[in-house]
């Protein structure tokens, strides 16, 4: 991609002139930041190129904010400079995902690989094209299904007495009442000894 | 043929029935012989009891007062024979019959997944703990034979997107893409117990074993693959159980647990599985399970009635134990099996919370004390975990009915006559029961020089295991009061809530927080104190261990948490030679603050939670119309606007949130609500300042108008 010096220099004081513009170029260089995008000539290239394209747009449409029209190209820059790492099946909306995926995976502490997907082999494009971010591996199902507690005899004469006692503990001025009478019971009765 | 080969081949050839038949014979003659000591240490005491409250004839108080005792007593008997047995096991040098006997190092692995639930935990320690038994297992050349899955039923949604990347990173780190799995379920349906049924249901033709491990549990490579070998060694073994070791705690009340279980655990442990075999229980964590049975026989039923005490099982590990043995399965403790690690809440008050969980869940179980064929052993396992807490309100009982009889003697002012021969005895008996297991455990320690050195040495053992005790003497009457508490109250029918929150950063609750949970405790030591006092004076001296406790509960419970000090005592071979596994500091790359807002902010974390979620194809319109209002109030009003459920539901949908990413991004800031753009702006101001600034517009114009000059 060939720009002039003079060109960019021309670019820029476009943008540095404007406070909307000064303002999404900062966007946009954090969100590259964010991608961890490492400062090289490629992550210039798709900041100008973004913006040049952003600016020709704003002519055209110049109530929409500048932000979100630097932003949109500066996704279709990426989409483009990853286009060969999605596969084509990829709907529109879900191609920004699936790139982002791409750069966290290989992202390493020099950054991402923005600009840097000529370096790749064949073998590491392919299978950076067939990736597919799952936590889980496929299903093997197999049923696991509680039995009934069943009771003894005696447990479940128990378990009869406990229900028909339940009320008198379920509410908890009347169980400390019995406990207190119970509790008096036994004090009056040791008064007392055998 | 050494001795030890000698035992691993009893074991081995117990397939055949004659030694099939001696074994059998031998743990029937072990049972029996456990039995008879608790029984003979129970019925001296409580007839010792008897001469000492009969003397002067009976009262229906005194009558409760010594079954109260023979239950407490026979409970503490029954510790007693566990850690002698087990400290003469120990000494002997060699136990026959234990599973590891068994171990093969060349016995070919099976396919095994290692499980790990997890419910809202802290993702570096989980992960953490997840990358060091993968490596562990890596460095072993192992790795083929198994598949890590962190199973999550977390509801917070800042946890789950911290769970998510930390999964992504960690996978991106060790190349685990395909190993390490993450799964998280939108409802925590039957908690704990749910979460592996849910596995099991998902994935339990997969693997043959599976190896569950709790959120702060750790094992290492050499441990696992040797419970896989012991497994496939041993064909009816359906779960083998470890003897985790408490690692990795920082505050006072926790290194005296760490240290108290290294010392003192393993001449119980030795005595557990001296008398129970192949009827053992299950902890819940650190232990394999054989997935087929545990399939077929393990799902847990549901419990009549409603919660606390019934609905659905909160405490699995005893009950699956139970149901693996009643399916004819053996469930193995292998002691000895080194490389099994867990943590511990870091102060009282934690640990206090936990048990007020443990408390409900091991009361349920008394269901199955009903139910039928439930095996003898089985039912003596939960026995011991309902008495576990339920024996806290006992002694509360036991020692409020002496108090009373006491009073109404003094009311009648008569005179007291025991046998004070009868006293003496039962006193130095309550005595060796308690203390006598630290005792042996210390004796069993100091015959092994080389063992006590990676203690810290003699001197610091001796001095960490008085302070351990008074420690524990402190502690056990705050521990007597929450048990019966929560006893109590899931015996009226309610759970019990607890306010405080300890604050991060090791410092534990706050002073007010302490005094706000623990205030009736000091209030009850002057009461008793005095009532004692009245009664008699040296009354009052026999409930002095006690009263002290409850009168210190509140400084006990705030130095509980403290990190500084003691930090030369209770030293433990983990601490001060920690294996490699245990050492292991991995660095995830986790943003601070908010996640959820970093998951709308962050293209890496909203990708990588884009990506897991599954596509909105399905959505009913109803559910797309909710999720879309979500989204426009979240713009409108900011991060702070949505509840937690509403958080979920909007994670929940990829492509919204991969929108509201774009969103927000391409808003200039005038344009979008001012908390959204001061998250952005604290955002990005979090990597700026890293960034060159060959792009910034001003700087570049001023360079080319130079040059241009």
């Amino acid at each position: 991609m060939a720009i002039s010096p003079e060109y960019i220099a021309l670019l820029r004081i476009g943008i540095g002139s404007s406070p909307e513009w000064k303002e999404a170029w900062e966007r946009i260089n954090d969100y590259l930041d964010a991608l961890r995008t490492p400062d090289t000539i490629d992550r210039e290239l798709i900041l100008l190129s973004s913006f040049e394209r952003a600016i020709v747009r704003k002519r055209r449409q110049p109530f929409t904010p500048a932000t979100e029209l630097a932003f949109e190209e500066a996704q279709k820059t990426l989409d483009f400079a990853l286009r060969h790492l999605i596969d084509e099946g990829v709907s529109e909306d879900r191609r920004s995902v699936e790139q982002r995926v791409r750069l966290y995976l290989t992202e390493n502490a020099d950054g991402n690989f923005l600009g840097r997907t000529d370096e790749m082999s064949e073998e590491v494009r392919q299978a950076l094209r067939e990736v597919r971010l799952q936590a889980a591996p496929n299903l093997q199902v197999a049923s696991i299904t509680a039995r009934p507690l069943e009771f003894s005899s005696p447990g479940k004469r128990i378990i009869s007495l406990a229900e028909k006692l339940s009320p008198l503990g379920a509410n908890r001025i009347v169980g400390w009442m019995i406990g207190l009478v119970i509790l008096g019971l036994l004090v009056f009765g040791s008064l007392y000894r055998s | 043929m050494s001795e030890n080969h000698r035992s691993g081949k009893l074991v081995g050839l117990i397939g055949a029935a004659g030694v099939k038949e001696a074994f059998h014979k031998k743990v029937r003659q072990r049972r029996l012989g456990v039995a008879l000591v608790t029984f003979g240490i129970s019925f001296l005491g409580l007839w010792l009891m008897i001469d000492i409250v009969g003397a002067r004839g009976w009262t229906p108080l005194e009558v409760l007062e010594i079954g109260l005792f023979g239950v407490l007593f026979t409970n503490l008997a029954f510790g007693f024979t566990q850690a002698f047995l087990g400290f003469l096991v120990l000494a002997e040098g060699h136990e026959p019959l234990k599973i590891t006997n068994t171990l093969d190092e060349t016995t070919p692995l099976a396919s095994t997944a290692v499980v790990m639930p997890v419910y809202n935990e802290d993702a570096e320690t989980v992960f953490g703990n997840v990358r060091a038994l993968y490596e562990s297992i890596q460095q072993r050349h192992e790795l083929d034979s198994y598949d890590f899955y962190i199973l999550s039923d977390s509801t917070d949604p800042a946890k789950a997107i911290e769970e998510e990347l930390a999964w992504s990173d960690i996978c991106r780190q060790t190349n685990g893409f395909g190993k390490i799995h993450y799964r998280r379920r939108k409802l925590p349906v039957n908690r704990k117990s749910g979460n592996i049924a849910d596995f099991c249901r998902r994935w339990g033709h997969r693997h043959r074993y599976m190896v569950v491990l709790d959120a702060d549990s750790l094992m290492t490579g050499a441990a696992v693959s040797s419970l896989v070998r012991l497994m496939e060694t041993n064909p009816r073994a359906g779960i083998i159980q470890t003897m985790p070791r408490l690692a990795k705690t920082e505050t006072l009340f926790g290194r005296i647990q760490q240290f108290a279980s290294r010392v003192y655990s393993p001449i119980f442990a030795a005595g557990l599985n001296f008398w129970q075999q192949g009827a053992g229980n299950y902890w819940g964590h650190n232990a394999i399970i054989r997935v087929s049975p545990f399939l077929a026989s393990c799902a847990l039923p549901g419990l009549p009635g409603r919660e606390p005490l019934g609905g659905r099982i909160l405490s699995h590990d005893f009950v699956e134990a139970a149901l693996m043995r009643n399916a004819g399965w053996e469930v193995w403790f292998a002691y000895d099996l080194d490389g099994s690690y867990e943590g511990l809440p870091p102060n009282l008050t934690e640990y206090v919370k936990r048990d007020r969980r443990w408390c409900q869940g091991n009361l349920q179980h008394m269901w199955f004390l009903l139910a039928q064929n439930i095996q003898p052993i089985s039912r003596i396992h939960l026995v011991q975990g309902i008495l576990a807490y339920a024996s806290a309100p006992l002694l509360v009982l036991f020692v409020l009915f002496g108090g009373l009889q006491a009073g109404i003697d003094r009311l009648q002012e008569k005179v007291g006559t025991f046998s004070a021969a009868s006293a003496g005895v039962l006193l130095l008996m309550t005595v060796i029961l308690l203390f006598g297991p630290k005792v042996l455990s210390l004796l069993h320690l100091f015959a092994r020089p080389k063992e006590i050195a990676s203690f810290g040495g003699p001197v610091r053992v001796l001095l960490s295991a008085v302070l351990e005790t008074l420690f524990s003497i402190l502690t056990a009457p705050v521990l007597v009061w929450f048990h019966t508490r929560f006893v109590l109250r899931n015996i009226g029918g309610q759970t019990v809530l607890w306010h405080t929150q300890t604050r991060d950063g090791g410092a534990g609750p706050r002073w007010i927080e302490i005094v706000r949970e623990y205030w009736p405790l000091p209030i009850a030591g002057v009461g008793l104190g005095a009532l004692a006092w009245w009664i008699a004076p040296s009354y009052l001296a026999w409930l002095s261990p006690m009263l002290i406790g409850l009168l210190l509960a509140i400084p006990v419970a705030k130095l509980s948490a403290r990190t500084d000090l003691f930090r030369n005592l209770f030293l433990t071979p983990e601490e001060l030679q920690p294996p490699q596994e245990l050492s292991a500091r991995f660095q995830l790359q986790l943003r601070d603050g908010d996640q959820f807002v970093h998951a709308v902010l962050d293209p890496f974390y909203n990708a990588v939670h884009v990506a897991l979620q599954r596509s909105r194809e399905a959505g009913s319109p109803a559910v797309d119309g909710y999720v879309a209002s979500l989204a426009t109030r979240l713009f409108k009003e900011g991060p702070e606007c949505l509840t937690s459920q509403q958080k979920r539901a909007l994670l929940a949908d990829g492509e919204t949130l991969a929108f509201m990413h774009n969103l927000i991004w391409k808003t200039p800031s005038e344009m979008m609500n001012p908390a959204w753009a001061l998250a952005l702006a604290q955002y990005r101001s979090s990597f700026r300042r890293n960034r060159s600034k060959p792009e910034a517009p001003q700087a570049s114009l001023t360079k080319t108008h130079s040059a241009a000059a």
